[in-house]
């Protein structure tokens, strides 16, 4: 309220950026601890127990991973890519959908909410068999897959945001002159974001395991597919190297998702 | 009288407890006609209905038998000529100052430099000058309640329906808020067309001092226990300390009081 009010709000700011920035540097640290203390381990009990061509060294798989990345990895990873995009934009536009029905609808939400509760705990792995069959041996059961896995987290979040939208606030809009496309627009997208985002990510985590499944065992491309591929040819460094891409791009998908859901959330106390 | 802007006729609402079943009577039996530019203000303790009160002038429920008139016109729902200000804020946590202010008008589809304009003005009015790119969640109570107050006025809404308006804000602030609240709403001249204001506050003192009269709400069940015609001549920020002032809001006070103590034995009992 006061200039003097501002002035320590501002100073308070600082001495918490400062703060927040070695407990940031403190994680990476521990972050960084952890990822050593695994390669350790790694080594160790590939040296003690398993065979190394079972087992290959952390070295044996760096260096096929720099094989991999100067030879035809790029291909697999593009495939990879294409299924998910496919995937999970139906994913989040059937499941964003099918929310939005619900939230506008107390009919069709009484109808599709039981579907949705009945075929959510069933994984999408479960469903390669019929898609096997339905699809045969091609891109389109990864895409499958994916699509199925991503529907629901966004689905179940995005109609929780609908229904938790604040009446007051659509009282008040509804005050200010605001009516129908102008409320949804302006009031409940808005409102709902911060689920619709955290559903989204959810269902990015589900559909890269979803995709990874789909191209192990019915696909004819992609990361999944080159495991199995370089496995029949008992190449355990080439498939561990490719586990690896797999973890980090999948992290680096999701990381692209957070700076989005910071980028769009800057209003929103919790989220920033 | 004939020009009353609002008339509420007869009006109960009950509400039922989804929890439990029981039906509170939240207003029983409530009659009462506002002229048009009148300032009007409602006393009462808590839980007397005051709240639905303004929610049902405001149109965002319905009375469960009685009329609600506006201009003539029985209220069936929202509308912009009938301002709100809430007694939580209710500030779009996901727009800035500014963003807020000028919801009313874009959703009204005026142009966007008249908007801003307006906007501009009504910072400057409500002192929230270089805050316009701040978040609710980044302000304090007091100006997210002045946040609050400018984007009512943004609309230049026919009616002001004011919930506690100025709870939050410091002794000080308050004062201030409240000299410019009088001179906004017309208190020096009275100009043909001015707002009509609806004011509820808990504060007896405010009441006196800002309208024209006080309607003392009793509850369980909610209703109107007195209305009193408040004579002291205008502006009123000269009257603050006046002999006649004090005499008012003693009145007042005397007409509240066994309704505050049953309301704090209740608290006690609960
Ligand atoms: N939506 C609601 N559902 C059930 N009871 C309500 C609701 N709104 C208000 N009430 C009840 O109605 C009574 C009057 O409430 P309110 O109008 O908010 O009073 P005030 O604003 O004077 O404090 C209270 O007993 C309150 O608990
Ligand atoms: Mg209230």
């Amino acid at each position: 309220m006061s200039p003097a009010n501002v002035k320590v709000t501002h100073g308070a700011t600082r001495a918490g950026r400062a703060r927040h920035l070695l407990l940031a540097l403190r994680s990476v640290l521990v972050s960084v601890a952890g990822i050593v203390a695994v390669v350790l381990i790694w080594s160790l009990v590939g040296r003690l127990l398993a065979h190394p061509s079972l087992l290959p060294s952390p070295v044996a798989v760096l260096g096929a991973l720099r094989v991999l990345l100067a030879g035809e990895i790029g291909a697999d990873i593009l495939a990879s890519i294409v299924h998910l995009a496919a995937g999970y934009s139906i994913g989040v536009v059937i499941g964003l959908l099918l929310a939005v029905l619900c939230a506008r609808f107390e009919n069709l939400d009484v109808f599709i909410e039981p579907v949705i509760e009945v075929l959510r705990p069933i994984s999408a792995i479960a469903w390669i068999p019929i898609a096997l069959l339905m699809f045969g041996v091609s891109e389109s059961v990864p895409i499958f897959l994916i699509a199925y896995a991503a529907t629901f987290p966004i689905f179940v979040n995005t109609l929780d945001g609908v229904r938790r939208l604040d009446r007051l606030l659509l009282n008040a809009a509804r005050s200010l002159g605001a009516s129908g496309n102008f409320i949804v627009t302006h009031v409940v997208i808005p409102g709902a974001l911060p689920y619709v985002l955290t559903g989204a990510r959810l269902s990015l985590g589900v559909a890269w395991m979803a995709m990874v499944a789909g191209e192990l065992v019915g696909g004819d491309a992609g990361l999944g597919w080159r495991i199995m591929w370089y496995q029949e040819f008992f190449a355990m460094d080439k498939v561990m190297a490719i586990i690896l891409v797999i973890g980090v791009l999948g992290f680096v998908a999701d990381a692209a998702l957070r700076g989005l859901q910071r980028r769009l959330l800057g209003w929103n106390p919790v989220e920033s | 009288m004939t020009d009353s802007i609002l008339k509420i006729q007869a009006v109960r609402k009950t509400y039922v407890s989804v929890r439990t079943g029981d039906t509170i009577e939240a207003l029983a039996g409530i009659d009462l006609e506002v002229p048009a530019g009148e300032f009007l203000a409602v006393v009462g303790p808590s839980g007397c209905g005051k709240s639905t009160l303004l929610s049902l002038v405001a149109g965002f429920t319905q009375p469960s038998a009685g009329e609600v008139l506006y201009r003539g016109q029985r209220v069936t729902g929202a509308g912009p000529e009938r301002g709100v200000m809430f007694q939580d804020y209710a500030l779009f946590p996901w727009r800035t100052v500014l963003g807020n202010i000028e919801f009313g008008p874009l959703a009204r589809g005026v142009a966007l430099t008249q908007r801003h304009a307006r906007a501009r003005e009504l910072i400057r009015l409500v002192g929230l000058d270089g805050f316009e790119n701040r978040y609710p969640h980044e302000l304090s109570g007091g100006m997210r309640q002045r946040c609050a107050l400018a984007r009512m006025l943004a609309n230049d809404p026919e009616i002001w329906l004011m919930d506690e308006p100025l709870a939050a804000v410091d002794q000080q602030t308050r004062t201030i808020l409240q000299d410019e609240l009088l001179r906004l709403w017309g208190d020096a001249a009275r100009r043909p067309g001015a707002p009509t204001v609806i004011f509820v506050t808990h504060a007896i003192d405010e009441a006196v001092l800002l309208a024209d009269r006080v309607v003392v709400l009793a509850r369980r069940p909610g209703r109107i226990k007195a209305v009193i015609d408040i004579p002291l001549p205008r502006p009123r920020p000269a009257q603050r300390g006046s002999p006649q002032f004090a005499a008012l809001v003693a009145q007042v006070w005397d007409l509240i009081r066994d309704e505050a103590a049953k309301a704090i034995v209740e608290e006690i009992d609960r």
